[in-house]
């Protein structure tokens, strides 16, 4: 069980930045997960860390061992592929014994680790059957097994979950959760799934489609906390109004909308009087009303421009006065809510100055 | 009778109508022929009076050691020709599917180019390469590697040398169709789990590529069996082989008879060759468990 670090990582292709000044550590026995958008680079740093490719600039540690260089098969790491790469010819045994065999190690030994890791994925039922007999949540679980039979310090996940229905993939979710919590491996799970990401992770880093790495840092604080915009809008939704500090940095001017009450955290230095800035406000911390409510720092009125409802909650876009939409949520709480929204309707909607973000970009 | 199982009797008859005409095809050029020469190798005269006219004597004059010989050297040839055509084709084919991404299509019809030449002409052909004043000569003479022209027609040499171009085709296509189909991410996995490439190729790429090997190892044996235009042309007739024994009792001594007789001995040889060699090649290709 060692930590991983990325230096510096530079990757080119075709004379395309993929990878830029990536520096991460990601502690060992931590589930980790990389999300961002498609052309991120996330699956290019994790075939980085397994070998497949290599690095134009930078170095990675595994432990204290630099294995920029190491070739794919001395790495302790082992990855679950996102199409599963099972090997046709080989049944689930066989598939999950190739990095024992390989190690020869005794017949005996492989088949008892085999079938405990087997019994781990809930596959013992399965142990002789063909690849192709299975549905595509049990190649999922060979190739998990496949991969950490082999005990790897490290278990490289590329977007494993894609290919699986809605259901199936939360069920897996939780089992990745508590396999990790056994195994107490690395983990380090790369996705473009946000609730994916949120639900496995100790901590993840966002990546942005320029190969950068925005923010590192647990779940709550990514959502809570966005360190810019590009996060903020990438994990989660958000409204992002921009406007102009003032009064002493206790309030924000958003054009026509007028002066809304800031609290200003004392690490932001940059949000000084005069300075323009962006204000992020998750939907569900605005609260919406027909009717005027007291206790609020900051108010908006608009119309209700469109009703989304999803179940557990109603998504409301509201028209402000200066022609931007605001996106609120409300949780539906009540078999018949006490006052109904309807569409066209003049709406109050009210926030408090401490569930808003301040960015710098 | 219900609707279910007349709908089914229909549906099958159906299937064998469809498939008739190959079946015909089969049946008058491909079965009747071999009972034809079966019948014809156990008749004492050409005239299809049966009964007091079947004998086994052309089997029995047969027994000579010399045919066995013949017969040996044609495994031989057809066994080694499909050997040296798999160690040349895979690693052509394999340079195919992996690594030629924008030429392939044109290094494909390259590939089938010698068969817009009949046959015999490429044979020909390599009159011109491998004589004593030819091509391949005169090329060594002039860089120096040699002092005196090489002596390679009518050489077993020239033979195999010739045999391997020939049927080199046959052998490189059906591995490439059977290595394009391997999913790519195959070959990491096998690394990602501490395979080595040598380990990854003989695991992995073989066994998924096992049903083309298989295919042009007998696409190659076969003919190779057979085959008695290349010895008779570029091994100048003097060693023997299995088709052209049959050529020389049919066409040269007019022993229909005899060279039925023998044909059926061949054909029993190569039958059990082919059997032996699938199961020598299910052995080291087929679905290798690590």
């Amino acid at each position: 069980m060692r930590e991983i670090r990325l230096q510096n990582i530079r990757k080119v292709f075709e004379n395309e930045i993929v990878l830029e000044g990536i520096n991460l550590t990601i502690p060992s026995g931590e589930f980790f997960a990389l999300l961002g958008p498609s052309g991120s680079g996330k699956t290019t740093l994790l075939r980085l860390i397994a070998g497949f490719e290599q690095a134009d600039g930078g170095a990675i540690f595994l432990g204290n061992k630099n294995i920029t260089h190491v070739p794919i098969n001395e790495r302790r790491v082992n990855t679950v592929f996102q199409n599963y790469a099972l090997f046709p010819h080989l049944n689930v045994f066989d598939n999950v014994a190739y990095s024992l065999k390989l190690k020869k190690l005794k017949s005996d030994v492989i088949e008892q680790r085999v079938i405990k890791i087997l019994k781990t994925v809930h596959l013992e039922k399965h142990i002789y059957k063909s690849i192709s007999q299975l549905s595509g949540g049990q190649q999922q679980r060979v190739a998990l097994a496949r991969a950490i039979v082999n005990e790897p310090d490290v278990l490289l996940l590329d977007e494993p979950l894609a290919a699986l229905d809605m259901a199936l993939r939360e069920k897996m979710l939780v089992e990745l959760i508590e396999l990790q919590d056994q195994l107490k491996t690395t983990f380090v799970y790369v996705t473009h799934d946000q609730f994916e990401a949120l639900t496995v992770a100790d901590r993840m880093a966002i990546m942005n489609s320029d190969g950068e790495i925005e923010q590192v840092g647990t779940p709550k604080e990514i959502y809570e906390f966005p360190a810019s915009s590009f996060v903020a809008t990438f994990v989660g939704s958000t409204n992002i109004l921009k406007g102009t500090v003032c009064e002493n940095r206790k309030q924000i001017e958003v054009g026509e909308l007028g002066r809304f009450d800031i609290s200003v955290p004392s690490d932001k230095v940059w949000a000084i009087d005069g300075a323009q800035i962006l204000m992020s406000i998750r939907p569900e911390k605005i609260e919406i009303s027909k009717t005027e409510l007291a206790g609020f720092a900051n108010h908006l009125t608009g119309t209700v421009d469109s009703i989304v409802y999803h179940g557990r909650s109603t998504q409301y876009l509201v028209l402000l006065g200066d022609g931007t939409i605001l996106h609120v949520f409300e949780q539906n709480e009540e078999h018949f809510p006490h006052e109904e929204i309807d569409y066209d309707d003049k709406v109050h909607m009210y926030w408090q100055k401490e569930n808003v973000v301040l960015l710098e970009k | 009778m219900n609707m279910k199982s007349l709908r089914s009797i229909i549906n099958s008859e159906k299937r064998f109508f469809l498939a008739s005409p190959a079946l015909l095809w089969q049946v008058l050029f491909f079965y009747v022929p071999i009972v034809f020469i079966v019948v014809v190798s156990i008749l004492k005269r050409l005239d299809f009076s049966f009964l007091n006219n079947i004998t086994l004597a052309h089997y029995s004059s047969l027994l000579n050691p010399m045919y066995y010989k013949i017969l040996f050297r044609s495994v031989r040839l057809a066994f080694f020709n499909s050997l040296f055509c798999f160690f040349i084709a895979y690693p052509v084919a394999y340079f195919l599917a992996f690594r030629v991404r924008h030429l392939r299509s044109l290094l494909l019809f390259l590939l089938t180019l010698p068969f817009w030449a009949n046959f015999l002409v490429q044979v020909y052909a390599w009159f011109a390469v491998l004589e004593r004043g030819g091509f391949l000569n005169t090329v060594l003479l002039r860089i120096g590697i040699i002092s005196e022209p090489l002596h390679i027609l009518n050489t077993p040499f020239a033979i195999y040398l010739v045999m391997l171009f020939c049927y080199l085709p046959f052998m490189i296509m059906p591995i490439y169709s059977s290595l394009e189909k391997i999913d790519k991410d195959v070959f990491e996995a096998s690394f990602d789990l501490g395979a080595t490439t040598w380990q990854t190729l003989r695991k992995v790429i073989m066994p998924l590529s096992s049903s083309g090997i298989r295919t042009g190892f007998f696409l190659v044996f076969i003919p190779s069996f057979g085959e008695f235009v290349v010895p008779a042309l570029l091994g100048g007739g003097k060693q023997m082989y299995f088709g052209s024994l049959i050529s020389y009792f049919f066409l040269e001594t007019r022993n229909v008879s005899l060279g039925a007789a023998f044909t059926c001995l061949g054909g029993s040889v190569l039958i059990v060759s082919v059997i032996l060699l699938y199961f020598v090649l299910k052995k080291v290709f087929g679905p290798d468990r690590v």
